[in-house]
């Protein structure tokens, strides 16, 4: 019996590595980014951005594709100052969103992390593991979103299905 | 097909309405359903299940549950696996199972010949014999005359799945103890799991006829149940093993019949604050002669089969026992019809409450069975006073046994914490615990069914103290179990060559003794040289016995002769549920380029060549062997253009203030004097001097670089960066991004790389003094947003044009049709390999082997002498002040030019048979000079260039010629062109 989830391979987004305290960034990338998120492993969304705690001073900036022009021109990587580190990196990840009934069912194969909602909440986004690589997992609206690699993307994909079906 | 003659009327908790059919070593048998293999044989008369792992032994069931030492069988169809105790597997309908290490069947088996040769072949024989003239002439043999089950010829149909999942605790075991602690903290809302062997909750209470509260314990048992399935903080699963312990309490649970039906099994990871180990305790046996013959068994499982199964292992019974337990299963038997000869009890004084259990049973206090009568099944047993006298016989076909009971403590052991010995209990139990873990219940030593559901209470409680939480003690109902006592028995009178210790392993109290004369003293040294512990079950009804009866040999307790160590798994484990869904061609991952389908589409043959990455390796043509393709690629480089697909290569953003200090410091020359624009080659090294990687500083900003890494270190080499940035250098201002992914390349190389970057069309000055070699400039080629490097891996002109991945399909195609006319071909990594070794380039996995530093491969030039201090730097100052001779890369020609050196062979001194003196790196067939040629590291090489050294090979020796390793362009006039 498979589990009723739906596995999806997302087009790529604009994706900026940030790096500097969340005070020098945000005094530096002004009104581009969302709020900061307040506690690790979380996210914060704002006019369709969202800014993921990645670890101590790192950031992971997300938006639609069609942001990339505009945000990048907005962060000014290549001015930006000595402490603070703007990268542009929309092409390294791939998402794949694991929605539906089971979408926690398989989820559990395919990260230790735990999912709990007490642990890892609505706004939950970490850097971890999945099947053995490294990954970022979020919770979206009816289910999750994890991204790897591009490089692994269609292993992680046929490791998807495997683990669905 | 025969029907069940053996099954009780009435009672037993089997579905009589669900009749399953099932075949055992070729026979057609008839059981019910909730009843295991075991029992559906005792029901159906089969006496005889298994032989035995070494003298090919009748044997039967002994135990009743993962205990059973005696009968493993092999399971054929969709479910095949080995080794699996008839005791644990749930009877389905249609099952087929055979017995193991048993030839055409356990009840006729041609092996059982090894019984004559017995006094032969005792423990180790096999240490002292068959050493001439070679061990391995012997080995097939002796392992297909011992042994188990073969495995499985062909995969599962199905799937197994292998999980995580995180629990505030987890608790192992369902029977009294461990469900009252899961009630306690279900109730508390802690986050709780649960998980028991047996295919229903309850433990010992399944085969026991015990009250609580008055009523059956079985109704608790139940009504436990469905208040934790109303839990949705709690998960139960039965059925399911916690096979292992891990550390920082992991646990490693396998079920075995998981809800989805699509899945065989499914292995859990499973992380717990805290843990209970409520997992019980297992009868010994007793040791006696002939105390492993058909009808000898656990008087535990024969309680057991009268109650849960209707099945009574006999007509007419002795019970041989040193403890109170034996008295209640006693009861039992003879409640179910079994007619109870006498009650042969090792101690001198019987308990009052004891004796009341049985009535009208004789008990022959102080005496202990000697040994057993009938060949191939139980007919009658000896009885003796244990302090000397007169034998008695007893006619009987059921002879149970209980020597006690020993907590099973292998979880709680395999946590690393300690155990020790109870001399009230004669066993070990839990002591001080190691990780976050509890044991409770007869696992902890409480024997009796109060104290069981006391310690789960106190267990849950503490746990929950623990967590942060606070519990509630819940109405203990009282049961109607009484004390156990145990006076140890460890081997009876006369115990010799047939009184077995470990069942399963075909220990005897002789091999025992033949390794302490031997002076195998120690207990782990008694375990290795006869095996006794080890082995399927691990000793679960051997290894106490084995202690005793060492200790009772060496006149010390068993405190004294101490544990082996218990090792998981604790039951078998199908590899499959350790795997999982990784299996087949997701078991490891891979990594691909955009350009994979194009690759593939145009006759790539595709290869891992590093860090995961598939490769194209080569593109044959029609008609072309290996080497005309790899000869083809390699000469369109060296003579037109070709093109290769760069995206794997390692990148790495650095930036910050200090980002240039921190590059003089992990590379061995000077990155902080470049220029915006312009970058230079480097090395890396490790503490010790050694080469770590190799690759290009590009300097994109005062403050920033980009810097490459091969292709297989690209991860390693971002994680050490790291490591040195946030543990030995927190003060650097300093950000590493890893960009490998961002930049993906296409390398246009050779003569007309130009010509062809040229009709790509693009906004950058490509000629060479607008554009040097070993710089790089961003713009545009072929419309796309670029950056172009002018570096070379083949020695030729060559453009590494960086684009984004998502744009790399087009630039490839863009090169492909504007090179068409200049005759552009892609090539893959063997034409690269051709042509790094023709120009004498390292590589990494060939030159860089993990021993060489930068001198061995003659690039001293790159050991700067203007910087204090870099990584490495002091190692190899250090190396090279002993002076001792070191392994230096020259280059190879063998003096037959058309023979080809296996790479990896070795050097030795006139090719003799001597200690190596270097090996050969690579080897191709050269382009540029039409013959084989190569690379070494070989001793002293550079002062023996113009000389000839030696590959040995097995069959023969060849013979080379010593040369400078650059073969091609030597001044780099072509690549800097």
């Amino acid at each position: 019996m498979p589990y009723d989830v739906t596995i999806t391979r997302l087009p790529l987004r604009a994706l900026f590595d940030l790096k500097g305290t969340a005070t020098a960034l945000a005094a530096w990338c002004g009104t581009a980014l969302p709020p900061f998120p307040d506690r690790p492993n979380s996210r914060m969304e704002a006019a369709g951005r969202g800014l993921c705690w990645t670890g101590p001073d790192r950031w992971l900036l997300m938006a639609a594709l069609a942001e990339e022009a505009t945000l990048a021109k907005a962060l000014r990587s290549e001015q930006a100052p000595d402490d603070l580190s703007v990268t542009l990196v929309s092409d390294t990840l791939t998402f794949f969103a694991v929605t539906g009934p089971d979408a926690t069912e398989v989820m559990a194969v395919v990260t230790p992390l735990d999912l709990h909602p007490d642990i890892f909440p609505q706004d939950g986004a970490a850097w971890t593991e999945a099947f053995g690589i490294r990954s970022a997992t979020r919770r979206i609206a009816a289910g999750y979103e994890i991204a790897v690699d591009r490089s692994y993307a269609d292993w992680f994909e046929e490791s998807l299905r495997r683990a669905s079906t | 097909m025969a029907a069940d003659p053996y099954r009780l009327a009435e009672g037993g908790r089997i579905d009589r309405s669900r009749p399953l059919r099932f075949r055992f070593d070729g026979r057609d048998y008839q059981g019910f359903a909730g009843d295991t293999l075991a029992s559906a044989l005792l029901a159906n008369g089969v006496r005889i299940a298994a032989r035995s792992f070494k003298y090919h032994r009748p044997r039967g069931v002994m135990g009743a549950g993962v205990e059973e030492p005696a009968v493993l069988v092999e399971l054929k169809g969709d479910a095949a696996s080995g080794n699996r105790p008839a005791t644990t597997v749930p009877l389905t309908e249609g099952l087929v199972a055979r017995s193991v290490n048993a030839w055409p069947s356990a009840r006729f088996d041609i092996g059982a010949a090894n019984q004559l040769a017995a006094r032969f072949i005792p423990a180790g024989f096999y240490y002292k014999t068959f050493k001439w003239p070679d061990w391995h002439l012997y080995e097939p043999s002796i392992r297909r005359a011992a042994g188990l089950a073969s495995a499985p010829k062909e995969p599962p149909q199905g799937a197994y799945e292998a999980r995580h999942a995180h629990t505030d605790l987890l608790i192992a075991g369902a029977g009294p103890a461990g469900l009252m602690a899961a009630l306690v903290a279900g109730r508390a809302g802690a986050r709780v799991m649960i998980v028991d062997e047996g295919t229903e909750a309850g433990g010992a209470l399944l085969n026991r006829c015990l009250t609580l509260g008055g009523q059956p314990a079985l109704d608790w048992v139940a009504a436990v149940v469905a208040e934790l399935a109303g839990m949705e903080n709690v998960i139960h699963l039965q059925n399911a093993t916690v096979w292992a312990y891990r550390e920082h309490n992991l646990m490693m649970v396998q079920e075995r019949a998981p809800a989805n039906s699509s899945l065989l099994g499914r292995n859990w990871r499973v992380r717990a604050g805290q843990v209970i180990t409520a997992t019980g305790a297992i009868e010994r046996m007793m040791v006696f002669q002939g105390n492993d013959r058909p009808g000898v068994m656990l008087a535990s499982a024969a309680q057991a089969y009268v109650n849960r199964w209707a099945v009574p292992p006999g007509r007419r019974a002795v019970v041989f026992t040193n403890n109170d337990s034996a008295y209640a299963a006693t009861a039992d038997i003879a409640r179910a019809g079994i007619e109870v000869a006498a009650i042969v009890d090792a101690r001198d004084g019987v308990p009052d409450h004891s004796r009341a259990l049985v009535p009208g049973i004789e008990v022959l206090a102080g005496q202990a069975v000697t040994s057993v009568r009938g060949g191939r099944r139980v007919r009658a047993v000896s009885v003796a006073p244990i302090r000397g006298g007169a034998d008695r016989q007893l006619d009987c076909d059921l002879l149970a046994v209980s020597g006690g009971w020993n907590p099973a403590v292998h979880l709680y052991s395999q946590s690393r914490s300690k155990i020790a010995w109870n001399e009230g209990l004669a066993t070990f139990v839990p002591d001080a615990p190691a990780q976050a873990v509890r044991a409770a219940g007869a696992a902890n030593g409480a024997m009796e069914l109060d104290r069981a559901l006391q310690e789960g209470v106190a267990a849950a409680l503490a746990a929950l103290g623990d967590l942060g939480r606070s519990g509630q003690v819940p109405e203990l109902p009282g049961s109607d179990d009484l004390p156990y006592t145990v006076s140890p028995l460890w081997t009876a009178p006369g115990a010799g060559a047939k009184s077995f210790l470990d069942i399963q392993n075909d220990v005897t109290v002789a091999d025992i003794e033949l390794a302490l004369r031997e002076g195998y003293s120690n207990i782990e040294h008694v375990k290795r040289y006869t095996t006794g512990g080890m082995g399927i079950d691990q000793g679960k009804t051997g290894n106490v016995n084995i202690i005793g009866a060492v200790a009772e040999r060496q006149g010390k307790s068993p405190d004294e002769v101490g544990v082996t160590t218990f090792r998981p798994p604790y039951t078998p484990v199908e590899f499959g549920a350790i795997a999982g869904r990784r299996a087949g061609p997701v078991v490891l991952p891979y990594r691909h380029t955009p350009l994979t389908r194009w690759h593939k589409n145009n006759g790539a043959v595709m290869y891992e060549a590093g860090a995961r990455w598939r490769r194209p390796g080569y593109y044959r043509r029609a008609g072309e062997s290996f080497q005309d393709t790899v000869n083809r690629e390699a000469r369109t480089v060296r003579e037109g253009v070709g093109i290769y697909d760069g995206a794997p290569l390692g990148k790495y953003e650095i930036k910050g203030p200090d980002a240039g200090t921190f590059l003089d410091w992990i590379y061995t020359n000077v990155m902080s004097s470049l220029t915006v624009g312009n970058g230079r080659y480097g090395l890396m090294l490790t503490d010790d001097g050694l080469i770590l990687d190799d690759g290009v500083a590009f300097r994109l900003a005062p403050d920033r670089f980009l810097i490459s890494t091969s292709t297989g270190n690209a991860d390693a080499v971002g994680q050490y960066m790291e490591k040195l940035l946030q543990i030995e250098r927190p003060d650097w201002r300093v950000k590493i991004t890893n960009v490998t992914s961002q930049w993906a390349n296409a390398t246009i190389c050779g003569p007309k790389a130009r010509e062809v970057m040229a009709a790509m069309g693009s906004d950058i000055d490509l000629s060479p003094d607008a554009f040097p070699f070993m710089a790089f400039r961003d713009g545009h080629v072929a419309d796309l947003p670029a950056r172009v490097v002018r570096v070379s891996f083949t020695g030729e002109l060559s453009f590494e044009v960086n684009v984004r991945p998502r744009d790399l399909p087009a630039l490839w195609k863009a090169a492909m049709a504007a090179g068409a006319p200049f005759g552009i071909a892609p090539v893959g990594s063997e034409a690269n390999h051709v042509l790094r070794v023709e120009k004498g380039f390292l590589s990494l996995g060939h030159e860089v082997d993990g021993t060489v530093d930068p001198h061995d491969l003659g690039m001293s030039w790159v050991m700067s002498k203007k910087k204090d201090d870099f990584i490495g730097k002091r190692s190899v100052e250090l190396r090279r002040a002993s002076g001792r001779p070191r392994r230096e890369l020259v280059g190879i020609r063998p003096l037959d030019p058309n023979r080809q050196v296996p790479e990896g062979a070795p050097l030795t001194p006139g090719g003799r048979k001597e200690a190596t003196e270097g090996f050969v790196t690579a080897c191709v067939w050269s382009v540029v000079e039409n013959r084989w040629l190569g690379l070494a590291l070989l001793t002293d090489g550079r002062a023996r260039i113009g000389g000839r050294a030696h590959v040995r090979l097995p069959d023969e020796v060849i013979e080379v010629e010593l040369c400078d390793p650059i073969f091609h362009d030597p001044k780099g006039e072509r690549l800097r062109s």
